[in-house]
């Protein structure tokens, strides 16, 4: 109790709350904008968290993140774009909501939605949070490795309809993260040794301009052939009472509930991510809502309904993927990447003894995601008014600016050593054309953002796993948390091939 | 068109303006705008992490500069130094240096010691080997006669090969006749995740890592000539107590502050005095007394000389354990 207490503690300053409304605008603006993402700005804040308490840091990142998943909605329901991932399946019942003139009402039930589903998925995280200390000590190098292989394994399936492309952009990735030099001998790994391991290219790839690079360059590049269409036609929105009925909202429960349990479980399965969630939630909700005797209204004709199961759990994603990272310091995509190197960068390391010794920290990051969801809410519905002139921006005007910060912000995030800094600033820009040259070739590009992100993460527990179990690689088969992983990767890798021969 | 190329110089001119900025030195160091990086060259959470995060939370309070930690984890402190090597030698980059200094130079893992100078040394913290308490192991002998049953069975786990406890853990294996699977991990805290999972048997630890663990954790002997200044492990017997005293091993980790070794004399000693000060800072004094740390302060010349008594004590250490690799 005590610690719940001190990490309230933490959060509650106006320094906290300043920075989490600005993280939250900022987060629901760049989701709005097709294109940008939570990534990008999540990676531009963090030179900021530096300068900050690690709570206040921390809550930051938070609010930006959810900020993003949420603003997603915003053009999914006005314009039937989503604006990230996140909104892929908003966009049926959410458009269809804004052809019938109820615009304002999908809006306000989307960030309920996100609201709900944001502060769901907390509470489970934070009722099992005392136990997964003791958990965390049963995941050793074998078991993280698997982890993290599965990861790998399911975002190559998903990503793509092509299995093997997703298996080649994540090997990629992993290639990618060789780069620089031995961990356990310090040899260095890249051609020309001789002449290349004195320049910074010794440090390898680093997470943040590579980030950089593939979410912010690539886009501006992308976005330039977009110069030429004209903007897009701005619907007007008509209020209308913005919420579902109190009724309407007992009658979801089975929705509200299994979307939430979705997004968690799905949020803590590294590599998988929301717009696996979105889809899985929004067909759930269909078969609900479409048996025999239920009240609600049908999913798919443009109900209520079909927007909350994505919007409750995309959410929910953002609580289920906070327990790999602060259990077991294994990120589950970019965006938990970027939250870990936050907490890194404050000497706070992630695993048993976060959960032992600093409960007070962990409460208080708690604390800050619910004090983000309740901004997001409050600035989601300030805002309805407004996001059609948000996605009037004209791209001549967002592109530069895009590209502006991306620049600044690769050379700010190791800011001292221009050589070093300078280098990330082209580490950041080959990485965009390259993103951008598989983006038009359709290629996906997250695997390999993801083999980046855990490439050295697999190769040391790979090597210590082997070296533990005196030699032998059957050490992956004997533990039976990495037996069951196993599995996971085979069924990630071959179901999707399956299921193409039952059609076929 | 006209965009791409506004674009293009923009980018031109945040490259030019990187390439100028570089320039500024010493009379106005620090220049408040930028930040001083203390390079600890091991995962975040480790002993030595731990020392110089304290130290540095002292130094803020008397820098006008921002002072940051910076962890770069990698071949047993090689990495680390190596990078910090790497960036301008102006005094905003200095290291968290010490015993793994040396053995990571001498096994020819960076070039390390031969261009740092040591501006400051600091403090030891002594070793102690341990194993969880639901092991059968009573005592080191206990330890060394399981291990020597069934040779490589038992894991004898260490914070990364080119650091002290690396060295440590090596030296104690060659004299049981390797019977240990030494395995290097990367940094204290993954070390300890292990031992305490239960997929290590027996860890190298500093005193105050034991302190964390006291409920889990078994200590069975100090490797240091004394035993502990700490009530809770004054019981634990040192390696001579135990019939082991030939045994030579790092006893501890000694820890110190160094930069390249081009830095100018004056930044360098602006560094050494502010450093020392929050060295002398009650608030350090009460964290080294509370983890059983052992203060050995020199500044200057006589950190750097005393430095290379430790590098000569060494050497024949390193040589023996059939590390010595230095170019």
């Amino acid at each position: 109790m005590t610690d719940i207490l001190s990490g309230l503690d933490l959060i509650m300053n106006a320094q906290t709350i300043f920075w989490v409304v600005v993280g939250s605008i900022l987060g629901i603006i760049l989701g709005a904008l097709p294109g940008l993402t939570a990534t990008m700005g999540v990676a531009l804040m963090l030179p900021i968290t530096f300068y900050l308490p690690t709570a206040t840091g921390m809550a930051l990142l938070i609010s930006v993140y959810t900020g993003a998943v949420s603003g997603a909605s915003i053009p999914a329901i006005l314009l039937g774009i989503p604006g990230n991932p996140n909104a892929l399946a908003t966009v049926e019942d959410g458009y269809k909501l804004a052809q019938k003139g109820l615009g304002s009402l999908a809006l306000g039930s989307a960030a309920l939605a996100s609201l709900i589903g944001g502060f769901l998925s907390l509470l489970i995280l934070s009722f099992f949070a005392p136990f997964l200390a003791q958990a965390t000590l049963a995941f050793g190098p074998a078991e993280k490795f698997m982890l993290a292989f599965l990861g790998m394994a399911v975002i190559a399936a998903v990503t793509s309809k092509d299995l093997s492309k997703g298996v080649m952009m994540a090997a990629l990735g992993v290639c990618l993260s060789l780069i620089g030099t031995d961990p356990f001998t310090n040899a260095p790994r890249m051609p020309f040794a001789d002449v290349l391991s004195s320049t910074p290219l010794q440090s390898g790839i680093k997470l943040i301009p590579a980030l950089i690079g593939l979410f912010g360059i690539s886009q501006v590049l992308y976005d330039l052939e977009r110069l030429k269409t004209g903007n897009l036609a701005m619907p007007q929105v008509k209020m209308v009472y913005p919420f579902p009925t109190m009724k309407k909202l007992c009658q979801m429960w089975r929705v509200i509930l299994e979307s939430t349990g979705i997004g968690t479980v799905i949020g803590a399965i590294p590599g998988t991510g929301a717009s696996i969630a979105v889809f899985l939630s929004h067909e759930r909700a269909k078969h609900i809502t479409n048996k025999p005797g239920s009240k609600l209204d049908k999913v798919g004709t443009g109900s209520v309904e079909g927007v909350f199961a994505p919007e409750i759990a995309n959410n929910a994603v953002t609580g289920g993927a906070l327990i790999p990272v602060l259990t077991l310091g294994i990120p589950g995509d970019a965006v938990t990447a970027v939250l870990l190197g936050a907490l890194l960068v404050k000497g706070i390391v992630p695993g048993h003894e976060l959960f032992v010794s600093n409960m007070p920290l962990v409460y208080s990051i708690f604390f800050g995601m619910g004090l983000s969801l309740i901004a997001m809410f409050v600035f989601q519905m300030a805002g309805i008014r407004l996001f059609p002139k948000v996605l009037g921006i004209p791209p001549s005007l967002l592109i530069p600016i895009v590209a502006m910060l991306s620049f600044v912000g690769t050379y700010a995030v190791d800011g001292q050593a221009p050589l070093t800094a300078t280098y990330n600033m082209g580490v950041a820009f080959a990485l965009g054309v390259f993103g951008y040259l598989m983006k038009k070739a359709d290629y996906p590009v997250s695997p390999l953002v993801l083999g980046l992100i855990l490439g050295q993460m697999l190769e040391e527990n790979l090597r210590l796993a082997v070296k533990l179990a005196q030699g032998s690689y059957l050490t992956f088969v004997q533990s039976p948390i990495a037996l069951t992983m196993l599995v996971g990767v085979t069924l990630a890798l071959l179901l999707p091939r399956l299921r193409k021969q039952k059609k076929a | 068109m006209k965009k791409f190329a506004g674009l293009l110089a923009a980018t031109s001119l945040l490259l030019t303006s990187a390439a100028f900025s570089s320039g500024a030195m010493a009379q106005d160091w620090p220049d408040e705008e930028k930040v001083v990086s203390v390079v600890v060259p091991f995962a975040a959470g480790g002993g030595t992490d731990t020392a110089f995060r304290q130290l540095t939370e002292e130094v803020k309070k008397y820098l006008p500069a921002r002072v940051q930690i910076v962890n770069i984890s990698g071949a047993g402190s090689a990495k680390g130094t190596n990078e910090m090597l790497q960036m301008p030698a102006d005094g905003y980059a200095v290291l968290a240096s010490g015993t793994h200094t040396i053995g990571a130079t001498m096994q020819g893992l960076t070039p390390g010691y031969d261009q740092l100078d040591q501006i400051l040394g600091l403090n030891w913290d002594p070793f102690i080997v341990a194993v969880l308490k639901s092991r059968p192991y009573k005592d080191f002998d206990g330890l060394v006669a399981a291990a020597k049953e069934k040779p490589g069975s038992i894991c004898l786990g260490n914070a990364g090969m080119g650091g002290a406890t690396g060295l440590a853990s090596v030296g104690i294996n060659l004299k049981f006749d390797r019977a240990f699977n030494v395995t290097p991990f990367n940094g204290g805290q993954n070390l300890r995740a292990d031992v305490l999972g239960g997929r290590c048997e027996a860890g190298i630890f500093s005193q105050s890592e034991i302190l964390a663990n006291a409920e889990e954790l078994q200590p069975l002997v100090v490797l240091y000539e004394n035993r502990s200044t700490l009530d809770a492990l004054s019981h634990v017997p040192t390696l001579a107590e135990t019939g082991h005293g030939d045994l030579a091993v790092p006893g501890g980790s000694y820890k110190s502050l160094a930069v390249h070794k081009d830095v100018p004399a004056d930044v360098k000693k602006i560094l050494a005095d502010t450093f020392a000060q929050a060295f002398k800072s009650e608030a350090y004094a009460e964290f080294m007394a509370n983890n059983g740390v052992i203060a050995d302060f020199s500044e200057g010349d006589a950190a750097e000389a005393y430095f290379q008594s430790l590098v000569e004590g060494f050497e024949p250490l390193v040589r023996e354990a059939g590390l010595y690799n230095k170019k």
